[in-house]
Protein backbone atom coordinates (compact mmCIF):
# COMPACT_ATOMS: atom_id res chain seq x y z
CA UNK A 1 0.00 0.00 0.00
CA UNK A 2 1.47 3.31 -0.95
CA UNK A 3 0.92 6.59 0.71
CA UNK A 4 -0.84 9.21 -1.35
CA UNK A 5 1.95 11.69 -0.62
CA UNK A 6 -0.44 14.55 0.11
CA UNK A 7 -1.78 15.53 3.51
CA UNK A 8 -5.29 14.03 3.73
CA UNK A 9 -8.12 16.46 4.24
CA UNK A 10 -9.62 16.38 7.71
CA UNK A 11 -12.43 13.80 7.34
CA UNK A 12 -14.39 15.36 10.18
CA UNK A 13 -14.78 18.64 8.36
CA UNK A 14 -18.44 19.62 8.12
CA UNK A 15 -19.66 16.49 9.82
CA UNK A 16 -21.77 18.45 12.32
CA UNK A 17 -23.61 20.14 9.42
CA UNK A 18 -24.22 16.76 7.78
CA UNK A 19 -25.53 15.29 11.05
CA UNK A 20 -27.93 18.21 11.56
CA UNK A 21 -29.11 17.97 7.94
CA UNK A 22 -29.67 14.19 8.42
CA UNK A 23 -31.75 14.70 11.55
CA UNK A 24 -33.84 17.50 10.06
CA UNK A 25 -34.45 15.72 6.75
CA UNK A 26 -35.33 12.42 8.43
CA UNK A 27 -37.77 14.22 10.74
CA UNK A 28 -39.38 15.99 7.77
CA UNK A 29 -39.55 12.71 5.81
CA UNK A 30 -41.15 10.80 8.71
CA UNK A 31 -43.69 13.53 9.43
CA UNK A 32 -44.47 13.84 5.73
CA UNK A 33 -44.81 10.07 5.23
CA UNK A 34 -47.11 9.50 8.21
CA UNK A 35 -49.12 12.73 8.48
CA UNK A 36 -49.02 14.69 5.22
CA UNK A 37 -48.68 12.29 2.27
CA UNK A 38 -51.98 11.20 0.70
CA UNK A 39 -53.13 7.67 1.49
CA UNK A 40 -53.77 5.25 -1.30
CA UNK A 41 -56.00 2.16 -1.45
CA UNK A 42 -53.47 0.07 0.49
CA UNK A 43 -54.05 2.05 3.70
CA UNK A 44 -51.52 2.41 6.54
CA UNK A 45 -49.17 -0.30 5.29
CA UNK A 46 -48.10 1.92 2.38
CA UNK A 47 -46.33 4.25 4.86
CA UNK A 48 -43.51 1.73 5.24
CA UNK A 49 -42.71 2.20 1.55
CA UNK A 50 -41.41 5.70 2.33
CA UNK A 51 -38.62 3.91 4.20
CA UNK A 52 -38.38 0.72 2.15
CA UNK A 53 -37.91 2.24 -1.32
CA UNK A 54 -35.27 4.86 -0.35
CA UNK A 55 -33.32 2.26 1.65
CA UNK A 56 -33.37 -0.12 -1.30
CA UNK A 57 -32.20 2.59 -3.71
CA UNK A 58 -29.53 3.86 -1.31
CA UNK A 59 -28.14 0.38 -0.69
CA UNK A 60 -27.43 0.07 -4.40
CA UNK A 61 -25.94 3.57 -4.28
CA UNK A 62 -23.64 2.45 -1.45
CA UNK A 63 -22.48 -0.58 -3.45
CA UNK A 64 -21.85 1.67 -6.46
CA UNK A 65 -19.71 3.92 -4.24
CA UNK A 66 -17.83 0.82 -3.02
CA UNK A 67 -17.30 -0.37 -6.61
CA UNK A 68 -15.98 3.01 -7.77
CA UNK A 69 -13.75 3.29 -4.68
CA UNK A 70 -12.53 -0.27 -5.38
CA UNK A 71 -11.57 0.66 -8.94
CA UNK A 72 -9.83 3.82 -7.66
CA UNK A 73 -7.95 1.74 -5.07
CA UNK A 74 -6.78 -0.73 -7.71
CA UNK A 75 -5.52 2.17 -9.85
CA UNK A 76 -3.94 4.36 -7.16
CA UNK A 77 -3.30 2.05 -4.15
CA UNK A 78 -4.37 4.76 -1.74
CA UNK A 79 -5.64 3.15 1.45
CA UNK A 80 -8.25 5.89 1.90
CA UNK A 81 -10.16 4.29 -0.99
CA UNK A 82 -9.95 0.93 0.77
CA UNK A 83 -11.60 2.49 3.81
CA UNK A 84 -14.37 3.88 1.60
CA UNK A 85 -14.87 0.40 0.10
CA UNK A 86 -15.19 -1.26 3.50
CA UNK A 87 -17.44 1.39 5.03
CA UNK A 88 -19.69 1.68 1.96
CA UNK A 89 -20.19 -2.08 1.77
CA UNK A 90 -20.96 -2.16 5.50
CA UNK A 91 -23.54 0.61 5.20
CA UNK A 92 -24.97 -0.88 2.00
CA UNK A 93 -25.35 -4.24 3.72
CA UNK A 94 -27.11 -2.55 6.65
CA UNK A 95 -29.50 -0.82 4.23
CA UNK A 96 -30.13 -4.09 2.36
CA UNK A 97 -31.01 -5.88 5.60
CA UNK A 98 -33.35 -3.02 6.55
CA UNK A 99 -34.85 -3.20 3.04
CA UNK A 100 -35.53 -6.93 3.44
CA UNK A 101 -37.04 -6.46 6.91
CA UNK A 102 -39.26 -3.54 5.83
CA UNK A 103 -40.23 -5.40 2.64
CA UNK A 104 -41.10 -8.46 4.66
CA UNK A 105 -43.30 -6.39 7.00
CA UNK A 106 -44.99 -4.82 3.97
CA UNK A 107 -45.51 -8.29 2.41
CA UNK A 108 -47.14 -9.48 5.64
CA UNK A 109 -49.58 -6.55 5.55
CA UNK A 110 -50.19 -6.62 1.80
CA UNK A 111 -50.10 -10.34 0.95
CA UNK A 112 -50.56 -11.86 4.43
CA UNK A 113 -47.19 -13.63 4.36
CA UNK A 114 -43.71 -12.63 5.54
CA UNK A 115 -41.95 -13.95 2.46
CA UNK A 116 -42.79 -14.70 -1.17
CA UNK A 117 -40.27 -16.41 -3.41
CA UNK A 118 -42.28 -15.08 -6.39
CA UNK A 119 -41.24 -11.53 -5.51
CA UNK A 120 -38.08 -11.06 -7.61
CA UNK A 121 -36.93 -7.90 -5.85
CA UNK A 122 -37.15 -9.31 -2.34
CA UNK A 123 -35.34 -12.48 -3.47
CA UNK A 124 -32.70 -10.46 -5.32
CA UNK A 125 -32.05 -8.36 -2.23
CA UNK A 126 -31.56 -11.56 -0.24
CA UNK A 127 -28.94 -12.70 -2.77
CA UNK A 128 -27.30 -9.25 -2.65
CA UNK A 129 -27.21 -9.45 1.16
CA UNK A 130 -25.47 -12.84 0.94
CA UNK A 131 -22.94 -11.55 -1.61
CA UNK A 132 -21.98 -8.54 0.49
CA UNK A 133 -21.99 -10.50 3.76
CA UNK A 134 -19.45 -12.76 2.04
CA UNK A 135 -17.37 -9.61 1.38
CA UNK A 136 -16.65 -9.38 5.11
CA UNK A 137 -15.79 -13.08 5.37
CA UNK A 138 -13.19 -12.56 2.62
CA UNK A 139 -11.93 -9.31 4.11
CA UNK A 140 -11.60 -10.63 7.65
CA UNK A 141 -9.88 -13.80 6.52
CA UNK A 142 -7.37 -12.01 4.26
CA UNK A 143 -3.79 -11.29 5.30
CA UNK A 144 -2.87 -7.65 5.90
CA UNK A 145 -0.94 -7.30 2.63
CA UNK A 146 -3.80 -8.56 0.45
CA UNK A 147 -6.88 -7.36 2.35
CA UNK A 148 -7.37 -4.08 0.48
CA UNK A 149 -6.73 -5.62 -2.95
CA UNK A 150 -9.14 -8.51 -2.41
CA UNK A 151 -11.77 -6.17 -0.98
CA UNK A 152 -11.51 -3.89 -3.99
CA UNK A 153 -11.76 -6.78 -6.47
CA UNK A 154 -14.72 -8.29 -4.65
CA UNK A 155 -16.49 -4.91 -4.48
CA UNK A 156 -16.27 -4.72 -8.28
CA UNK A 157 -17.34 -8.35 -8.87
CA UNK A 158 -20.18 -8.02 -6.35
CA UNK A 159 -21.56 -4.88 -7.95
CA UNK A 160 -21.41 -6.41 -11.44
CA UNK A 161 -23.34 -9.45 -10.20
CA UNK A 162 -26.22 -7.32 -8.83
CA UNK A 163 -27.97 -6.68 -12.19
CA UNK A 164 -27.21 -10.26 -13.27
CA UNK A 165 -28.88 -11.62 -10.12
CA UNK A 166 -31.83 -9.27 -10.57
CA UNK A 167 -32.37 -10.31 -14.18
CA UNK A 168 -31.92 -14.03 -13.42
CA UNK A 169 -34.44 -14.00 -10.56
CA UNK A 170 -36.90 -11.98 -12.62
CA UNK A 171 -36.61 -14.40 -15.54
CA UNK A 172 -37.06 -17.41 -13.30
CA UNK A 173 -40.43 -16.53 -11.86
CA UNK A 174 -43.53 -14.50 -12.48
CA UNK A 175 -43.12 -11.07 -10.95
CA UNK A 176 -45.60 -10.13 -8.24
CA UNK A 177 -43.78 -7.04 -6.97
CA UNK A 178 -45.65 -3.79 -7.63
CA UNK A 179 -43.89 -1.83 -10.40
CA UNK A 180 -44.86 1.83 -10.07
CA UNK A 181 -42.07 2.80 -12.48
CA UNK A 182 -41.91 0.97 -15.80
CA UNK A 183 -41.30 1.65 -19.47
CA UNK A 184 -44.66 3.44 -19.71
CA UNK A 185 -43.69 6.02 -17.10
CA UNK A 186 -44.22 6.69 -13.39
CA UNK A 187 -47.56 5.52 -12.00
CA UNK A 188 -47.44 7.20 -8.60
CA UNK A 189 -49.65 9.94 -7.20
CA UNK A 190 -47.70 13.22 -7.27
CA UNK A 191 -48.19 13.73 -3.50
CA UNK A 192 -46.77 10.29 -2.73
CA UNK A 193 -43.92 10.82 -5.21
CA UNK A 194 -42.97 14.11 -3.55
CA UNK A 195 -42.60 12.47 -0.13
CA UNK A 196 -40.77 9.51 -1.62
CA UNK A 197 -38.23 11.94 -3.08
CA UNK A 198 -37.90 13.73 0.29
CA UNK A 199 -37.34 10.37 2.04
CA UNK A 200 -34.81 9.38 -0.64
CA UNK A 201 -32.84 12.59 -0.11
CA UNK A 202 -33.00 12.09 3.68
CA UNK A 203 -31.66 8.52 3.46
CA UNK A 204 -28.91 9.66 1.04
CA UNK A 205 -27.83 12.37 3.49
CA UNK A 206 -27.87 9.83 6.35
CA UNK A 207 -25.62 7.58 4.23
CA UNK A 208 -23.11 10.38 3.59
CA UNK A 209 -23.14 11.33 7.28
CA UNK A 210 -22.56 7.76 8.45
CA UNK A 211 -19.84 7.29 5.82
CA UNK A 212 -18.01 10.42 6.95
CA UNK A 213 -18.44 9.50 10.61
CA UNK A 214 -17.07 5.99 10.15
CA UNK A 215 -14.13 7.25 8.06
CA UNK A 216 -13.39 9.83 10.75
CA UNK A 217 -13.40 7.13 13.41
CA UNK A 218 -11.07 4.88 11.42
CA UNK A 219 -8.62 7.68 10.71
CA UNK A 220 -8.70 8.80 14.33
CA UNK A 221 -7.96 5.22 15.41
CA UNK A 222 -5.00 5.12 13.05
CA UNK A 223 -3.69 8.47 14.28
CA UNK A 224 -4.00 7.30 17.88
CA UNK A 225 -2.09 4.14 17.01
CA UNK A 226 0.72 6.18 15.49
CA UNK A 227 0.78 8.46 18.54
CA UNK A 228 0.90 5.46 20.90
CA UNK A 229 3.87 4.01 19.00
CA UNK A 230 5.71 7.35 19.15
CA UNK A 231 5.08 7.58 22.89
CA UNK A 232 6.25 4.00 23.43
CA UNK A 233 9.42 4.71 21.44
CA UNK A 234 10.24 7.84 23.42
CA UNK A 235 9.42 6.29 26.84
CA UNK B 1 7.69 -18.16 -25.15
CA UNK B 2 4.59 -16.89 -26.94
CA UNK B 3 1.32 -16.45 -25.06
CA UNK B 4 -0.21 -19.32 -27.03
CA UNK B 5 2.56 -21.73 -25.98
CA UNK B 6 2.34 -20.54 -22.39
CA UNK B 7 -1.40 -21.15 -22.46
CA UNK B 8 -0.99 -24.63 -23.94
CA UNK B 9 1.73 -25.52 -21.43
CA UNK B 10 -0.41 -24.41 -18.48
CA UNK B 11 -3.53 -26.26 -19.66
CA UNK B 12 -1.52 -29.41 -20.36
CA UNK B 13 0.10 -29.11 -16.93
CA UNK B 14 -3.35 -29.10 -15.26
CA UNK B 15 -4.70 -31.92 -17.39
CA UNK B 16 -1.57 -34.08 -16.96
CA UNK B 17 -1.70 -33.53 -13.22
CA UNK B 18 -5.33 -34.60 -13.20
CA UNK B 19 -4.71 -37.65 -15.40
CA UNK B 20 -1.88 -38.79 -13.11
CA UNK B 21 -3.60 -38.24 -9.79
CA UNK B 22 -7.30 -38.47 -10.80
CA UNK B 23 -8.21 -36.79 -7.54
CA UNK B 24 -10.39 -33.91 -8.78
CA UNK B 25 -12.67 -34.90 -11.69
CA UNK B 26 -13.35 -38.40 -10.32
CA UNK B 27 -14.18 -37.08 -6.85
CA UNK B 28 -16.37 -34.32 -8.36
CA UNK B 29 -18.27 -36.87 -10.47
CA UNK B 30 -18.87 -39.15 -7.52
CA UNK B 31 -19.93 -36.17 -5.42
CA UNK B 32 -22.51 -35.10 -8.03
CA UNK B 33 -23.98 -38.62 -8.29
CA UNK B 34 -24.21 -38.94 -4.51
CA UNK B 35 -25.74 -35.46 -4.17
CA UNK B 36 -28.37 -36.21 -6.85
CA UNK B 37 -29.41 -39.37 -4.99
CA UNK B 38 -29.45 -37.62 -1.62
CA UNK B 39 -31.47 -34.71 -3.05
CA UNK B 40 -34.05 -37.15 -4.38
CA UNK B 41 -34.53 -38.47 -0.86
CA UNK B 42 -34.54 -34.90 0.43
CA UNK B 43 -37.63 -34.19 -1.65
CA UNK B 44 -39.31 -37.01 0.28
CA UNK B 45 -41.18 -38.26 -2.76
CA UNK B 46 -41.49 -41.69 -4.31
CA UNK B 47 -42.68 -40.32 -7.66
CA UNK B 48 -40.93 -41.79 -10.67
CA UNK B 49 -41.32 -38.54 -12.59
CA UNK B 50 -39.23 -35.71 -11.14
CA UNK B 51 -38.99 -33.87 -14.46
CA UNK B 52 -40.13 -30.57 -12.98
CA UNK B 53 -37.24 -30.68 -10.48
CA UNK B 54 -34.68 -31.70 -13.11
CA UNK B 55 -32.98 -28.30 -13.33
CA UNK B 56 -32.36 -28.17 -9.59
CA UNK B 57 -31.43 -31.84 -9.32
CA UNK B 58 -28.68 -31.29 -11.88
CA UNK B 59 -27.43 -27.81 -11.05
CA UNK B 60 -27.41 -27.75 -7.26
CA UNK B 61 -24.97 -30.70 -7.13
CA UNK B 62 -22.99 -29.25 -10.03
CA UNK B 63 -22.66 -25.88 -8.29
CA UNK B 64 -21.33 -27.51 -5.13
CA UNK B 65 -19.04 -29.76 -7.16
CA UNK B 66 -17.73 -26.69 -8.98
CA UNK B 67 -16.83 -25.11 -5.64
CA UNK B 68 -14.95 -28.24 -4.62
CA UNK B 69 -13.17 -28.56 -7.96
CA UNK B 70 -12.19 -24.90 -8.21
CA UNK B 71 -10.82 -24.88 -4.68
CA UNK B 72 -8.97 -28.14 -5.17
CA UNK B 73 -7.27 -26.91 -8.33
CA UNK B 74 -5.55 -24.07 -6.48
CA UNK B 75 -4.88 -25.79 -3.16
CA UNK B 76 -2.70 -28.43 -4.78
CA UNK B 77 -0.63 -25.71 -6.46
CA UNK B 78 -0.29 -23.72 -3.26
CA UNK B 79 0.80 -26.74 -1.23
CA UNK B 80 3.46 -27.76 -3.78
CA UNK B 81 4.48 -24.09 -4.28
CA UNK B 82 3.79 -24.35 -8.03
CA UNK B 83 1.90 -21.08 -7.79
CA UNK B 84 4.97 -19.27 -6.43
CA UNK B 85 6.97 -20.54 -9.39
CA UNK B 86 4.31 -19.42 -11.84
CA UNK B 87 4.08 -15.98 -10.28
CA UNK B 88 7.80 -15.28 -10.72
CA UNK B 89 7.83 -16.77 -14.24
CA UNK B 90 7.32 -14.39 -17.19
CA UNK B 91 3.76 -15.56 -17.77
CA UNK B 92 1.01 -13.02 -18.21
CA UNK B 93 -1.72 -13.14 -15.59
CA UNK B 94 -4.31 -13.20 -18.36
CA UNK B 95 -2.83 -16.42 -19.74
CA UNK B 96 -2.89 -17.90 -16.22
CA UNK B 97 -6.56 -16.91 -15.87
CA UNK B 98 -7.49 -18.34 -19.24
CA UNK B 99 -5.61 -21.61 -18.74
CA UNK B 100 -7.09 -22.23 -15.31
CA UNK B 101 -10.61 -21.39 -16.53
CA UNK B 102 -10.20 -23.85 -19.43
CA UNK B 103 -9.01 -26.57 -17.03
CA UNK B 104 -12.04 -25.99 -14.78
CA UNK B 105 -14.37 -26.14 -17.80
CA UNK B 106 -12.70 -29.45 -18.67
CA UNK B 107 -13.31 -30.86 -15.18
CA UNK B 108 -16.94 -29.75 -15.25
CA UNK B 109 -17.57 -31.18 -18.72
CA UNK B 110 -16.09 -34.50 -17.58
CA UNK B 111 -18.54 -34.52 -14.67
CA UNK B 112 -21.47 -33.56 -16.89
CA UNK B 113 -20.74 -36.36 -19.37
CA UNK B 114 -21.82 -38.66 -16.53
CA UNK B 115 -24.35 -36.46 -14.72
CA UNK B 116 -26.48 -35.38 -17.70
CA UNK B 117 -27.33 -38.93 -18.88
CA UNK B 118 -27.92 -39.96 -15.26
CA UNK B 119 -30.46 -37.15 -14.95
CA UNK B 120 -32.45 -38.77 -17.75
CA UNK B 121 -32.19 -42.26 -16.26
CA UNK B 122 -33.06 -41.27 -12.71
CA UNK B 123 -35.48 -38.39 -12.90
CA UNK B 124 -36.90 -37.51 -16.30
CA UNK B 125 -39.92 -39.21 -17.74
CA UNK B 126 -40.64 -38.93 -21.44
CA UNK B 127 -38.36 -38.14 -24.38
CA UNK B 128 -34.92 -37.07 -23.20
CA UNK B 129 -32.04 -38.58 -25.14
CA UNK B 130 -32.57 -36.43 -28.23
CA UNK B 131 -32.14 -33.32 -26.09
CA UNK B 132 -28.77 -34.22 -24.57
CA UNK B 133 -26.93 -32.14 -27.16
CA UNK B 134 -28.94 -29.02 -26.26
CA UNK B 135 -28.37 -29.73 -22.58
CA UNK B 136 -24.62 -30.10 -23.04
CA UNK B 137 -24.54 -26.77 -24.89
CA UNK B 138 -26.20 -25.06 -21.91
CA UNK B 139 -23.73 -26.88 -19.65
CA UNK B 140 -20.79 -25.57 -21.70
CA UNK B 141 -22.00 -21.96 -21.48
CA UNK B 142 -22.58 -22.27 -17.74
CA UNK B 143 -19.18 -23.95 -17.32
CA UNK B 144 -17.42 -21.04 -19.02
CA UNK B 145 -19.07 -18.59 -16.60
CA UNK B 146 -18.25 -20.84 -13.64
CA UNK B 147 -14.68 -21.36 -14.84
CA UNK B 148 -13.90 -17.67 -15.24
CA UNK B 149 -15.59 -16.56 -12.02
CA UNK B 150 -14.21 -19.54 -10.09
CA UNK B 151 -10.66 -18.84 -11.23
CA UNK B 152 -10.92 -15.25 -10.00
CA UNK B 153 -12.51 -15.88 -6.59
CA UNK B 154 -10.47 -19.00 -5.84
CA UNK B 155 -7.26 -17.07 -6.55
CA UNK B 156 -8.27 -14.77 -3.69
CA UNK B 157 -9.66 -17.46 -1.39
CA UNK B 158 -6.52 -19.59 -1.61
CA UNK B 159 -4.50 -16.80 0.02
CA UNK B 160 -6.89 -16.39 2.97
CA UNK B 161 -6.56 -18.01 6.37
CA UNK B 162 -9.78 -20.07 6.28
CA UNK B 163 -9.67 -20.85 2.56
CA UNK B 164 -11.81 -24.04 2.71
CA UNK B 165 -14.63 -22.01 4.25
CA UNK B 166 -14.08 -18.73 2.45
CA UNK B 167 -14.33 -20.12 -1.09
CA UNK B 168 -17.89 -21.52 -0.88
CA UNK B 169 -19.09 -18.47 1.06
CA UNK B 170 -17.85 -15.98 -1.56
CA UNK B 171 -18.35 -18.17 -4.66
CA UNK B 172 -21.87 -19.58 -4.21
CA UNK B 173 -23.80 -16.28 -3.90
CA UNK B 174 -22.05 -15.01 -7.04
CA UNK B 175 -23.00 -18.24 -8.81
CA UNK B 176 -26.73 -17.79 -8.20
CA UNK B 177 -27.47 -16.15 -11.61
CA UNK B 178 -25.57 -18.94 -13.37
CA UNK B 179 -27.46 -21.65 -11.46
CA UNK B 180 -30.83 -19.97 -12.13
CA UNK B 181 -30.13 -19.62 -15.86
CA UNK B 182 -28.62 -23.09 -16.26
CA UNK B 183 -31.45 -24.73 -14.30
CA UNK B 184 -33.96 -22.71 -16.36
CA UNK B 185 -32.36 -23.87 -19.63
CA UNK B 186 -32.37 -27.49 -18.38
CA UNK B 187 -36.00 -27.27 -17.37
CA UNK B 188 -36.94 -25.63 -20.69
CA UNK B 189 -35.43 -28.59 -22.57
CA UNK B 190 -36.53 -31.56 -20.45
CA UNK B 191 -39.85 -30.14 -19.29
CA UNK B 192 -42.07 -28.21 -21.71
CA UNK B 193 -39.46 -28.42 -24.50
CA UNK B 194 -39.77 -24.65 -24.88
CA UNK B 195 -36.87 -23.82 -27.19
CA UNK B 196 -37.55 -20.07 -27.19
CA UNK B 197 -37.11 -20.03 -23.42
CA UNK B 198 -34.06 -22.28 -23.73
CA UNK B 199 -32.49 -19.86 -26.23
CA UNK B 200 -33.12 -16.89 -23.92
CA UNK B 201 -31.50 -18.67 -20.99
CA UNK B 202 -28.51 -19.67 -23.14
CA UNK B 203 -28.07 -16.08 -24.34
CA UNK B 204 -28.20 -14.94 -20.73
CA UNK B 205 -25.59 -17.56 -19.77
CA UNK B 206 -23.36 -16.31 -22.59
CA UNK B 207 -23.89 -12.75 -21.34
CA UNK B 208 -22.90 -13.76 -17.79
CA UNK B 209 -19.79 -15.51 -19.10
CA UNK B 210 -18.74 -12.44 -21.10
CA UNK B 211 -19.47 -10.07 -18.18
CA UNK B 212 -17.55 -12.09 -15.60
CA UNK B 213 -14.82 -12.65 -18.19
CA UNK B 214 -14.32 -8.90 -18.64
CA UNK B 215 -14.31 -8.29 -14.88
CA UNK B 216 -11.82 -11.10 -14.32
CA UNK B 217 -9.62 -9.80 -17.16
CA UNK B 218 -9.64 -6.31 -15.61
CA UNK B 219 -8.98 -7.38 -12.00
CA UNK B 220 -6.97 -10.63 -12.12
CA UNK B 221 -3.64 -8.77 -12.18
CA UNK B 222 -4.51 -7.08 -8.90
CA UNK B 223 -5.10 -10.40 -7.12
CA UNK B 224 -1.44 -11.39 -7.53
CA UNK B 225 -0.05 -7.89 -7.22
CA UNK B 226 2.78 -8.51 -4.80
Amino acid sequence: MTDSGSEPRAPGRGIAAWAIASAVLMAVAIIGAFFVAPENADGDIQSILYLHVPLAMMSLGAFLVACVAGILYLRRRDERYDEVVAVSVGLGLLFVILTIISGSIWARGYWGTWWRWQDPRLVTYLIIALIYAAFFVLRNSSEDDSRARFSAVFAVVGFVSVPLSFYAVRRAQDAVHPTPIDSNGIHIDSGILLWLVVAQVAVAVVFVTLLKLELLQRRTDRALGRLRRVLEDTA
Amino acid sequence: MSARRQFRALVLKDLRLELRTRDTAVAMTLFVVIAMVVLQFGFGTRESDLTRFAGGLLWVPLAFAAVLGVGRSYVAEREQRVLDGLLVAPVSRFVMLLARAVAIVGYLLAVQVVAVPLLGIFFVKGPYWGDIGWLMLACLLADIAIGVLGTLVAAMAVFTRARELVLPVIFLPLLVPVVIAAAGATHAVVGPNDMAQYRNYCLFLAGIAVTFGLVAYATFDAVFDD
